[in-house]
């Protein structure tokens, strides 16, 4: 009992922290912060797959929560690093919604996760359920930064934090999905994330800045 | 082996092209050779199946069903005509060889997943597949690099990424409920295994399950409200994409719904699918049917035709057994024309230099061919007798009246009405006229031209006789969904 009430403190606090990280993009502007958040984030995701790996026994976890910290922990913000530096002077000085707007809007949509996972906190019998609705929290703000912010590699990094999420959820549900369909989805991660990356390097190229505000050639 | 043959021809041609950079005009010939392969191999999955027995291998990983066939015959015809009228068989002076070399590789990496994802018996990796699809296709759009070009495939690649990961949220949700239920096995996201369990699933889990699934797979397959990237990535892609775009990759996200629709449908009963599909299929249908009058770009206009014919597709599914015979019958008449429509759109492109409407005029004098085809493919969409799109609009309309939606019926059938005004003004203001000051006359490889009339020749019969063997692979194919 000990170990299960340690397990699931570990789990919420653990959530927890990666929705504050998947926060800060709201109200930090440099690229350099988000970079840093993302990588905390994905240390804490990783950190929290190990902990379900220990406590559950299932030993395919440890090889998620590793490839977690290589990729999403050094490997993509290392990248990111690199654009930064390239494109770093594009902050993300005005997005499409202000900060104060953007943090309750998030407040919002955390209290809409704990309503929709509802039917799934009631039926799970893990410890681990009391984080389920943080996880699909940080899915909903994830997907607000993609849709509220101008700057492309802000997008990035919703996307980032939005996959994220997923992995958490995934964790914190079911201790981990089938490890075929996990490296699946790891290999597409991944490669979206470098075509994304090469389109960055595109857009700059043909509008001379990576505000996707200018992407408004195309209309009905 | 059927199923290896087929995944096998794509990659074999995928990596033969990125081997190689030089002979890029080479490696082409040998994709279009090696698309034929799917095409036999789908013929063959066809009378296994029609035998009655699923074709499986890898332990229940992959799986070819009736209604799995359906789509792989559509992705693989699709496919072998983008190859065909592709870069890499007439060549293009527009186009560099590093260009043609990076169409010939992603254009079969898109083939192969968009076959994987439907023969795909792992729920799991059918998602990672058809998140490949995105990936490999946003790749080609800007094959020629430009402003318009660059955004739409940022958007296209955005939206659907960001999209799909809502439809795995979806699968997550539900193999939980399964793993509550039943416990984890490696098993578990095996759509055969779900399907077992789906009476047991838990209603509450499985209704939020499918919003996820719906919205996400909804995305790519252009349902609107979340259709919003479409009509940029349809209209910005070199032709021979934008015909795979239209013509299968949206059935192939239909696909995926279906899937999902059978194991909730067994959980929750069918009202509930119904009605989601019923909204999402009508609001689709209304936004193409009043963005099709405005319209001023001919690769958009069909675009959005594609969006109005999902849009049925899906209120076909709701409409009980019936609906969903015609909702696949028209699947597959639909990619067929749309695929044709787009292939023909490039040569207008190629010949006038623009995808502006108002530009196009005296088609049928400028290329006789291309022209004639391309007003006989319109009529067809719209859903002229005596072509299948009438049929299956009928059938459509007919399962609406059967089971109950009298009004629902109504409606469509007067967006329809609206659909046909505003194409048929378009088609006649390309056709005729003057035609363009200084533009060449005559066509150029008329011979490329001939599998599409076959297609359209196809369309025609299936429009006056749907034969026996092929209404057998619908019904059974309609019987997988409505278990």
């Amino acid at each position: 009992m000990m170990a299960g009430g340690l397990f699931s403190q570990l789990s919420v606090l653990g959530s927890s922290l990666a929705l504050v990280f998947g926060l800060f993009v709201l109200w930090r502007r440099s690229l350099g912060a988000y970079v840093s958040a993302f990588a905390w984030q994905s240390g804490v995701v990783a950190g929290v797959a190990a902990m379900v790996a220990h406590f559950s026994g299932d030993h395919a976890l440890y090889l998620v929560a590793a490839l977690v910290f290589g990729i999403k922990a050094i490997a993509i913000p290392r990248l990111l690093t690199v654009m930064g530096r390239r494109f770093g002077g594009d902050r993300e000085s005005h997005p499409y919604v202000n900060t104060e707007a953007s943090v309750l809007s998030a407040a919002v949509l955390v209290l809409v996760a704990y309503s929709v996972t509802r039917p799934v906190v009631a039926l799970s019998q893990l410890p681990t359920r009391g984080a389920i609705p943080l996880a699909m929290g940080l899915t909903f703000v994830s997907l607000f930064v993609v849709i509220s912010r101008k700057k492309a590699l802000t997008q990035i990094i919703g996307f980032l934090m939005l996959e994220n999420s997923i992995a958490l959820l995934a964790v914190l549900c079911t201790y981990g999905i089938p490890l075929i369909v996990e490296i699946g989805v790891f290999l597409d991660a991944l490669m979206g994330f470098l075509v994304m990356q090469v389109f960055v390097y595109r857009i700059h190229e043909t509008f001379e800045s990576l505000d996707v505000e200018q992407l408004r050639h195309l209309k009905h | 082996m059927p199923l290896f043959l087929l995944l096998g021809a794509p990659l074999l041609a995928a990596v033969i092209a990125l081997m190689r950079s030089r002979y890029a005009r080479l490696t082409g010939q040998v994709s279009v050779w090696l698309s034929l392969v799917p095409i036999g191999a789908a013929g063959y999955l066809w009378r296994e199946v029609n035998r009655g027995a699923p074709v499986s291998a890898a332990g229940d990983l992959v799986r070819a069903d009736a209604l799995s066939v359906v789509l792989i015959s559509c992705v693989s015809i699709v496919a072998a005509l983008a190859a065909w009228l592709g870069p890499g068989w007439w060549g293009r002076e527009d186009l560099r060889d590093y260009q043609i070399r990076r169409f010939v590789i992603f254009s079969n990496l898109f083939t192969l997943t968009m076959l994987a994802a439907v023969v795909s018996n792992n729920v799991g990796l059918m998602w990672v597949a058809i998140e490949a699809t995105t990936i490999v296709s946003a790749v080609l759009i800007p094959l020629r690099l430009g402003k318009s070009s660059v955004e739409a495939s940022w958007k296209y690649l955005l939206i659907g990424s960001v999209g799909i990961a809502l439809a795995f949220i979806g699968t997550v949700l539900a193999y939980f409920d399964f793993v509550q239920r039943a416990g984890a096995t490696t098993q578990a996201l095996n759509w055969t295994v779900l399907v077992t369990a789906a009476p047991h699933l838990h209603p509450d889990v499985m209704r939020l399950a499918f919003v996820f699934l719906l919205v996400g797979y909804g995305t790519k397959a252009g349902l609107a409200p979340m259709h919003t990237w479409l009509p940029d990535a349809h209209s910005e892609a070199p032709a021979p994409l934008s015909a795979m775009m239209s013509g299968v990759l949206l059935a192939v996200a239909l696909y995926a719904i279906m899937r999902w629709k059978t194991v909730v449908d067994l959980a929750l009963g069918t009202p509930f699918t119904n009605r989601l599909l019923i909204g999402l299929g009508l609001f689709s249908l209304v936004i193409a049917a009043f963005s099709l009058v405005t319209q001023r770009n001919y690769k958009r206009m069909l675009a959005y035709s594609s969006i109005e014919h999902t849009g049925l597709t899906c209120l076909g599914l709701a409409f009980g057994p019936l609906g969903v015979f015609a909702a696949l019958l028209h699947l597959v008449n639909h990619s067929l024309v749309k695929s044709t429509m787009f292939l023909l759109s490039g040569r207008l492109h190629e010949r006038y230099g623009t995808t502006n409407l108002a530009a196009v005029t005296g088609l049928l004098r400028t290329m006789p061919w291309t022209g004639a085809l391309f007003a006989a493919g319109m009529l067809a969409v719209i859903g002229l007798p005596p072509f299948g799109l009438f049929i299956s609009e009928f059938a459509l309309l007919r399962a609406g009246f059967a089971t109950g939606h009298r009004l629902l019926a109504v409606v469509m059938l007067a967006l329809l009405v609206l659909v046909f005004v505003s194409l048929l003004t378009h088609l006649n203001r390309m056709l005729y006229g003057a035609g363009v000051e200084g533009l060449r006359r005559g066509e150029d490889h008329a011979g490329a031209l001939v599998p599409l009339a076959l297609c359209l020749a196809v369309i025609v019969a299936l429009g006056l006789v749907i034969p026996a063997p092929f209404w057998r692979l619908l019904t059974m194919g309609a019987a997988v969904v409505t278990r």
